[in-house]
């Protein structure tokens, strides 16, 4: 299952604290919750670029 | 700019379990550092400025990896506020305690720091024993606020062990485990943040820091804030219900040993 449609299925508007990591657990295998979205590549892209801005600055800087 | 690999493994070694147990980033590589032969004001200032920026970033994936749901824009999540509220007494601790530092206060702190460690000790124990008889609260606000202002009056007298207390005082007060290490990490963020700007402030009264160690730290620390968070995402909270209790227990042991052994 994808866990946008858990997304939706569930109530994560919930306020019960830790709500959405609980789902999560309930409803997904480790193996499922291996997947990544396109958005979480998209994040993780993201920072490898902040990342290597960040070195450029400090070989800059030091 | 110079890339030290042992720094560079220390440092992503910290930061995969101080964002993933929520502890053990200052606790822990502080020590070895000293040990390894560098200045405090070769450690300390850097390892402020590492966590100010790895913190929240592994506040921002635990958020995109969903063990946690922070939000900017009203509804503000219960997540969210606890954070803030841990982030807001975290930040005049740190500042208060750096304060401390500088003007040279004297405090008996071989004495508060056998009383953190032997806290974080018992609270270690404590989650341990929690674990076998399977107790599960529900969340209680107020203890977490007590929890919250001890970890911060321990920060605020120069005790350290901030992220332990903070992080099973939220376990002790209901919060799920994967949710605790993430409401950490980004408070974390942001008290190490008011810890760099009150280190700034001392640095224009004339202390200088070394910012040698910076490239090697951040590179360590910064590719462990990404990684931690996933891996907390994909592994069963059971597992981080045993991790985060036995590694306060060794976070404990370390500040004691730290008092009779350096």
């Amino acid at each position: 299952m994808q866990m946008e449609e858990i997304n939706l299925q569930k109530n994560v508007f919930s306020d019960e604290v830790g709500s959405i990591a609980k789902i999560l657990d309930s409803e997904m295998t480790a193996f499922e919750r291996m997947k990544m979205t396109r958005h979480n590549l998209i994040r993780v892209s993201g920072a490898v670029i902040f990342y290597l801005i960040m070195m450029l600055i400090f070989a800059a800087l030091f | 700019m110079e890339l030290i690999l042992y720094v560079i493994l220390l440092a992503f070694l910290f930061e995969m379990m101080d964002s993933s147990a929520g502890m053990g980033f200052g606790t822990g590589l502080t020590p070895l550092l000293f040990l390894i032969g560098y200045d405090p004001l070769q450690v300390v200032p850097i390892l402020l400025i590492s966590e100010a920026v790895t913190g929240i970033t592994a506040g921002v994936f635990h958020h995109e990896f969903q063990n946690v749901k922070f939000s900017i824009k009203r509804p503000i999540t219960k997540e969210t506020k606890i954070m803030l509220m841990i982030a807001g007494i975290g930040c005049f601790a740190i500042f208060f305690s750096v304060i401390i530092t500088y003007y040279s206060l004297k405090l008996p702190k071989d004495i508060i720091k056998v009383y953190v460690g032997i806290l974080v000790l018992f609270m270690g124990i404590i989650g341990l024993i929690r674990l076998k008889h399977k107790v599960r609260d529900t969340y209680k606000p107020k203890l977490l606020t007590g929890f919250a202002a001890l970890a911060g009056f321990n920060k605020g007298i120069g005790a350290g062990g901030y992220g332990p207390v903070v992080m099973m005082g939220q376990l002790f007060s209901g919060i799920y485990e994967k949710t605790a290490t993430a409401i950490v990490s980004l408070a974390e963020g942001f008290v190490c943040i008011v810890g760099v700007a009150s280190f700034l402030l001392i640095s224009s009264y004339g202390v200088t820091i070394d910012f040698v160690l910076l490239p090697s730290i951040f590179t360590g620390g910064f590719l462990a804030a990404i990684l931690s968070p996933y891996i907390v995402r994909v592994l069963p909270n059971n597992i981080w219900k045993l991790v985060i209790p036995i590694y306060a227990i060794s976070m404990g042991i370390l500040t004691l040993s730290k008092v009779f052994l350096l």
